[in-house]
């Protein structure tokens, strides 16, 4: 399939990079034990950080063949992931409004988490519908 | 929407990974055109009737759902 914009991907050896931020926050949280170095305000947007940018590494880098099929999976899979974001944050947001009355603050919703949950849909998504296809009947 | 992809590959004797190189695309693609989980575009449908010299009708029809 040809499409107007040209979808800048990058090169397979990214996927190395990618997958090596998955773990990361773990081993930094292990790591600041040993240093005590207290990260206990920031681990969640540590987390969420880390793992925003191993999904989007992952979503961005180059499949093995990529053909029109490929390309028409990672459309959806873009769309599926932008409609869960927006019903997940929606969802969130009626949650932490619900919990106000009982005076909890409920869930916080920072730049990185919204990054995480969008690349990690996407990723879920397209990956999904790879394996689906590849399913013979 | 049926094909017939799957009898006009064993009428040439071709594996789909020989079709896939054939036509470049990848070996799950043809998987997913055969199961009739991928519709093709227009353009890959006409490489793939071009590939078996017939029309785009003899291997592709729409069903009752379409």
């Amino acid at each position: 399939m040809k499409v107007d914009v040209d979808f800048p991907l990058l090169n397979r050896k990214w996927l190395l990079l990618g997958y090596a931020f998955i773990p990361l926050p773990f081993i930094l949280i292990i790591g600041s034990f040993f240093t005590k170095i207290d990260v206990g305000d920031y681990i969640l947007d540590l987390m969420s950080g880390c793992w925003a940018a191993g999904f989007l590494i992952l979503n961005l880098t180059r499949q093995n063949a990529e053909d029109e099929m490929v390309q028409k999976i990672r459309l959806q899979a873009y769309q599926l992931g932008f409609f869960y974001l927006l019903l997940g944050l929606f969802v969130q947001v009626i949650f932490n409004f619900i919990v106000s009355f009982w005076g909890f603050s409920g869930v916080t919703i920072s730049t990185f988490s919204v990054l995480f949950l969008l690349n990690f849909y996407i990723f879920i998504a397209f990956h999904f519908q790879k394996f689906n296809n590849s399913q013979s009947i | 929407m049926n094909n017939t992809l799957k009898v006009e590959r064993a009428k040439k004797d071709i594996t789909q990974q020989d079709l896939a190189e054939e036509i470049g695309v990848s070996r799950q693609t043809i998987n997913s055109i055969e199961s009739g989980k991928y519709v093709p575009s227009t353009v890959l449908a006409l490489k793939i009737a071009r590939y078996f010299e017939v029309t785009v009708n003899d291997i592709f029809e729409l069903d009752l759902e379409d």
